[in-house]
């Protein structure tokens, strides 16, 4: 479904991703972690190209980014994403937001266009919110709209950046449930978060990244719990307050 | 004094929204990606808003037809109204390098992330800034923009340079054939006021109808 070959990217002479080789199927969930800082945001903006890249090849759905002949805002319609900082339209109620892209893009009418973000509205809970504008809702209902929003075009990839980490932490779950949901139906997805307990539930495959490289990929406890390479061993103490085979320095 | 408001309120209305549609176009050059494009708005902002206003109604009024084949010269310079049609080129050119330099700054205001959410579900470039980006430049930009309308209104006056038979020059013509220029000042001041008032009472409303929209947007800034 998404595959990067050999792929490189600099801002300026600032190397953010390094050689990069990940091949992800259709269906999987995909956690990507690692220090801020790292090049998860700019790797996961780079498969629905809100960034380029300079060297190697990406493959999203049969089609190649580099191609100019790929139609990228087709390709993009295709492709959700949710983000750190929800980005609803402050101008639009939570309904409206959710009817403008298939509406605009996929050309529905606008009974049909309500009907569906009814059922989203729905589904993550916010029937009742329907008119609210954004900022008469809370975090959490703002990134679920979001949600709704991106999934209002039927897309067949969902890219997550983050969209647990400007939440207050009681508004974390209802986020995170809709989520697993997601991923429980066979979404493919590719989410960036720290959040261990999402990654332990439905996650296939934990990418961890360190200074624009992929340092290891593996099932969640392989990564969480027993990493092999010592950047990740230290990631995972330092972040997750893991003890890691009794190796850290206090320890000893 | 009637026809004076008349052509006061035509030149006010066209050059309101004619400046608005020029500015905003202007004010998409300005931001745009192409470097052809964003060189011709900065040159014409350059250009227009350094110069007064006075001198491109004379401009429009005395040399353009000049420039033109003599036959369309002609045809302009005998027209009854080419005082009005060169006071509304005028004031829209001059009006609209600020309008484009307001809606700028509330194109630079709006979050990356707007047009990043737009982007990311399909919309097209035309459609990021009819459904999220202008209307959001426009709520941003509502106060400097009222202030500027107002101040396009009051540039109308300067019409008169051209013999366009606006509340001004009415009250130039009564003063100076009547001799009656206390009234006819007294009258003129009163429409200018009333027509002032009338537009600050528009753009109040609106500020208040769009209100919660701009809100949200300074909300969303601080979150960010
Ligand atoms: N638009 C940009 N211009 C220049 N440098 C950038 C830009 N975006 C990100 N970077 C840099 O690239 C590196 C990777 O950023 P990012 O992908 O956001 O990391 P992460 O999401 O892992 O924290 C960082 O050092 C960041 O400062
Ligand atoms: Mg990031």
């Amino acid at each position: 479904m998404i595959k990067f070959i050999a792929t490189n990217k600099w801002f300026h002479n600032h190397h953010v991703l390094r050689n990069i080789n990940l091949e992800i199927s259709k269906g999987e969930v995909i956690v990507i972690c690692g220090p801020s800082g790292a090049g998860k945001s700019t790797l996961l903006r780079t498969i629905n190209k809100l960034e380029s890249i300079d060297d190697g090849e990406i493959i999203v759905d049969g089609m190649y980014l580099s191609d100019p002949k790929t139609d990228l805002t087709a390709l993009r319609a295709e492709i959700g994403m949710v983000f750190q900082h929800f980005n609803l339209y402050p101008h639009k109620t939570a309904l409206k937001n959710i009817t403008l892209a298939p509406r605009k893009v996929r050309g529905l009418g606008k009974k049909q266009a309500t009907e569906k973000a009814l059922k989203l509205l729905e589904r993550v809970g916010l029937t009742h919110r329907r008119d609210a504008f954004p900022v008469q809702l809370s975090g959490g209902e703002q990134q679920r709209v979001a949600i709704a929003r991106s999934l209002a075009m039927e897309p067949k990839i969902m890219l997550f950046d983050e969209p647990t980490s400007a939440l207050d932490p009681e508004l974390i779950n209802e986020v995170l449930d809709v989520m697993v949901s997601l991923a429980k139906e066979g979404m493919t997805m590719v989410v960036v978060t720290h959040e261990i307990g999402f990654a332990q539930k439905v996650a296939d495959r934990v990418v961890f990244m360190d200074d624009g490289e992929i340092i290891e990929t593996g099932i969640p406890p392989d990564i969480f719990v027993n990493p092999q390479h010592p950047r990740t061993r230290n990631f995972m103490s330092s972040v997750f307050h893991i003890p890691v085979f009794g190796e850290t320095e206090e320890e000893k | 004094m009637i026809t004076g408001v008349k052509i006061t309120l035509i030149l006010l209305v066209s050059t309101t929204i004619s400046s608005l549609l020029l500015g905003t176009v202007i004010a998409i050059m300005r931001v745009s990606r192409i470097k052809v494009l964003r060189a011709f708005g900065t040159l014409y902002v350059e250009i227009f808003r350094n110069i007064p206003g006075l001198f491109w109604l004379l401009f429009f009024y005395f040399v353009f037809p000049d420039l033109l084949p003599p036959g369309l010269a002609i045809k302009l310079n005998t027209y009854t109204y080419y005082p009005v049609v060169a006071g509304i080129v005028g004031l829209t050119v001059d009006n609209a390098s600020y309008v484009s330099d307001i809606l700028r700054s509330g194109r630079l205001a709006i979050p990356h992330g707007q047009r990043e959410a737009a982007i990311s579900t399909g919309l097209g470039r035309v459609q990021q800034y009819i459904h999220v980006l202008l209307p959001q430049m426009f709520r941003a930009a509502l106060p400097p923009l009222g202030t500027r309308m107002v101040h396009n209104f009051k540039n109308t006056s300067l019409c008169m340079a051209i013999t366009a038979p606006e509340i001004t020059w009415a009250t130039q013509q009564i003063e100076s054939l009547t001799f009656r220029g206390i009234e006819a000042t007294a009258v003129a001041t009163l429409f200018y006021i009333l027509l002032a008032g009338v537009m600050v009472s528009i753009i109040i409303t609106l500020e208040k109808v769009l209100k919660i929209d701009i809100s949200s947007i300074s909300h969303s800034e601080t979150a960010s």
